[in-house]
């Protein structure tokens, strides 16, 4: 019988990646680092985190556990603290984690992954004696179901170094941009915050989502994390993208390529965007979102 | 503090391009450093002129790792120095951490390790995660702001929902998001400097990949419409918006 090994975080992220990974072999077994015993799993080794270090420093101590039970596939979701712990738990197992965006065949093991930063799709067969994969949000189907959701006590020591002084919620409405139908993205175009107002106003009568490119989320925080599109950020299949002065390097464009209609709106004709752009107006948006929306 | 940041020169992606058989070709692809790694450079600059130290570059390469421009590049946009580890440009993130580790420890250590958030062609995020496991250092992604704080530091990180004030011990590795800073654009000064600033070359033996890559080809591409106006702009308008009322 084939096991697969899990190692969660979160309750929710936990159930649900126990659902995927059964695609990936006939019993999913856990590791919860604080998350109490998933449903969706077969077997849940309950470990009690200590709340004042984070949850990657058991990083080491499940690696241990790991081998110690013979684990020959572990997954992992994307999340930031996620995609840590298991870099840290790859090394002490002597391999690297391999972000799967894709599973080709679980025997062989054959995943896909984004290559030259979004340009291409990497097909890998994994070849070392334990496999890591980090998998992409989308990679496998989700699938409900529970597991025989056994759960067993497990007392681990995490390392030290890192001490956890504060945990603040981030403030950010929780959205899915992958359910919108129409989605508005905006980009270094925009000059100012406040002009963000223009796109806002022409997604609210397109009935549409407002979405970024990664530097207006990261570099000048003027979107949440969770609105940016792209090989880091979100993908999205909507009937309708509309980009407002975003340049379309591959980097954003493989979280978009996949709209049904591509429109863009960019002062620079020579923007990479318009090769990907089933209509694009050569313009000034300051010039063009405002009648736009009149005319809409 | 002795502060070593790590980066990568990857193909320039606006260099690289697909064939009809939807295969790569980066052979006209100019080697360029990775622009998340530029993070990690400017903000081990940003340290070391804080608390005082140096900053030594790291970085792991082929053939791209020899041009010198590419070496002046880096030393321009804050290093004191550069440590050139050849090897192979495609290794995976357990290979190449493992070689980092091997270069940093034949400096004799240092106070801390910087990395940026990711690769620019690999992309996995992974090497830094992996290298503070391999060097059994007190590790963190996504550090958007570090303090120093006593003899440690206090990082802030960055997480999906939430984020985090940690206190970290020395040595330790970091992987900074690319929000940190706005890395510096080096000045004819820096770029003058850089060519007299010491650069030491090394080789390192790498383990074997953990996987066998079958093939890499770009994805499929979807047939678009390619309407383009240029028009006044209220013109532009009126044609998009009866484009739009058609969908
Ligand atoms: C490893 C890696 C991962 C990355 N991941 C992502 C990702 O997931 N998502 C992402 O988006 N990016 C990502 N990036 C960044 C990406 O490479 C680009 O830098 C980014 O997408 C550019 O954002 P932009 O188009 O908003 O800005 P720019 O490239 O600066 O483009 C701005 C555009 O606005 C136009 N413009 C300016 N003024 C006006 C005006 N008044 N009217 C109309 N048009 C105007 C300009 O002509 C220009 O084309 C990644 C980069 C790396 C290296
Ligand atoms: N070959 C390399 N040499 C030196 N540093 C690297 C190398 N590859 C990756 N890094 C560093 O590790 C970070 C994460 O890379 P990756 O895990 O490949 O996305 C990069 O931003 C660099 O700072």
């Amino acid at each position: 019988m084939s096991e697969v090994w899990i190692v969660a975080h979160d309750p929710v992220a936990g159930n649900a990646l126990a659902g995927s990974a059964r695609a990936l072999g006939d019993a999913v077994n856990a590791i919860s680092l604080g998350a109490g015993a998933l449903a969706a799993a077969d077997l849940t080794l309950l470990v009690e985190a200590d709340p004042s270090t984070p949850v990657e420093a058991y990083a080491a101590a499940v690696a241990e556990v790991l081998a110690s039970r013979a684990a020959k596939l572990v997954v992992l979701d994307s999340s930031a603290q996620s995609r840590l712990l298991a870099g840290q738990l790859a090394a002490h197992l002597g391999t690297s984690p391999v972000n799967a965006t894709g599973v080709v065949s679980t025997d062989p093991l054959v995943v896909t992954r984004l290559a030259y930063g979004g340009l291409a799709v990497a097909t890998e067969e994994l070849a070392s004696a334990v496999a890591v994969l980090v998998l992409a949000a989308g990679a496998l189907p989700p699938a409900d179901g529970t597991g025989a959701g056994a759960a067993e006590p497990l007392a681990l020591a995490p390392s030290a170094g890192v001490r956890l002084l504060e945990t603040r919620p981030r403030g950010g409405e929780s959205v899915d941009l992958t359910a919108a139908k129409r989605v508005v993205g905006v980009g270094r175009g925009f000059a100012a915050q406040a002009d963000l107002e223009l796109a806002r106003e022409l997604a609210g009568r397109l009935g549409a989502e407002l979405a970024c490119s990664r530097p207006i989320a990261e570099g000048v925080n003027w979107m949440p994390a969770e609105r940016y599109l792209g090989v880091s950020g979100a993908t999205i299949k909507p009937d309708l993208y509309l980009a407002v002065g975003i340049s379309g390097q591959i980097q954003h464009l493989v979280g978009v390529s996949h709209s049904k209609v591509i429109v863009a709106i960019n002062k620079d004709a020579k923007a990479p965007i318009f090769a990907h752009a089933d209509f694009g107006v050569v313009a000034d948006l300051y010039q063009v979102l405002p009648a736009l929306v009149a005319a809409l | 503090m002795r502060i070593i940041a790590c980066f990568k020169a990857a193909p320039d992606d606006s260099d690289i391009t697909v064939g009809a058989d939807r295969t790569l070709d980066v052979s006209r692809a100019q080697p360029k450093i990775g622009s998340y790694d530029l993070n990690a450079i400017e903000a081990a600059r940003q340290l070391a002129d804080q608390v005082g130290g140096e900053v030594i570059g790291i970085s792991l390469g082929g053939a791209a790792l020899d041009n010198s421009k590419l070496r002046k590049d880096a030393l321009s946009r804050g290093l004191d120095s550069l440590v050139a580890v050849a090897g192979d440009p495609d290794a995976d993130s357990f290979q190449t951490a493992t070689a980092l580790a091997a270069a940093i420890g034949e400096l004799g250590g240092c106070d801390l390790v910087l990395l940026g958030a990711g690769s620019s062609d690999r992309y996995a995020q992974q090497v830094g995660n992996q290298l503070g496991a391999l060097l059994g250092l007190p590790t963190l992604n996504q550090v958007n702001q570090i303090t120093p704080d006593g003899d440690g530091l206090r990082v802030l990180r960055l997480l999906e929902n939430a984020e985090q004030v940690l206190g970290v011990t020395l040595p330790a590795v970091l992987s900074v998001t690319s929000g940190i800073n706005t890395p510096r654009i080096a000045g004819m000064k820096d770029i003058l400097a850089a060519g007299k600033k010491p650069v030491t070359d090394t080789v390192s033996a790498l383990p074997p990949a953990s996987s066998r890559t079958a093939s890499v080809l770009a994805p499929e591409q979807v047939d678009r419409r390619h309407v383009l106006v240029e028009a006044d702009p209220e013109d532009a308008a009126r044609q998009l918006a009866q484009f739009l009322k058609t969908l």
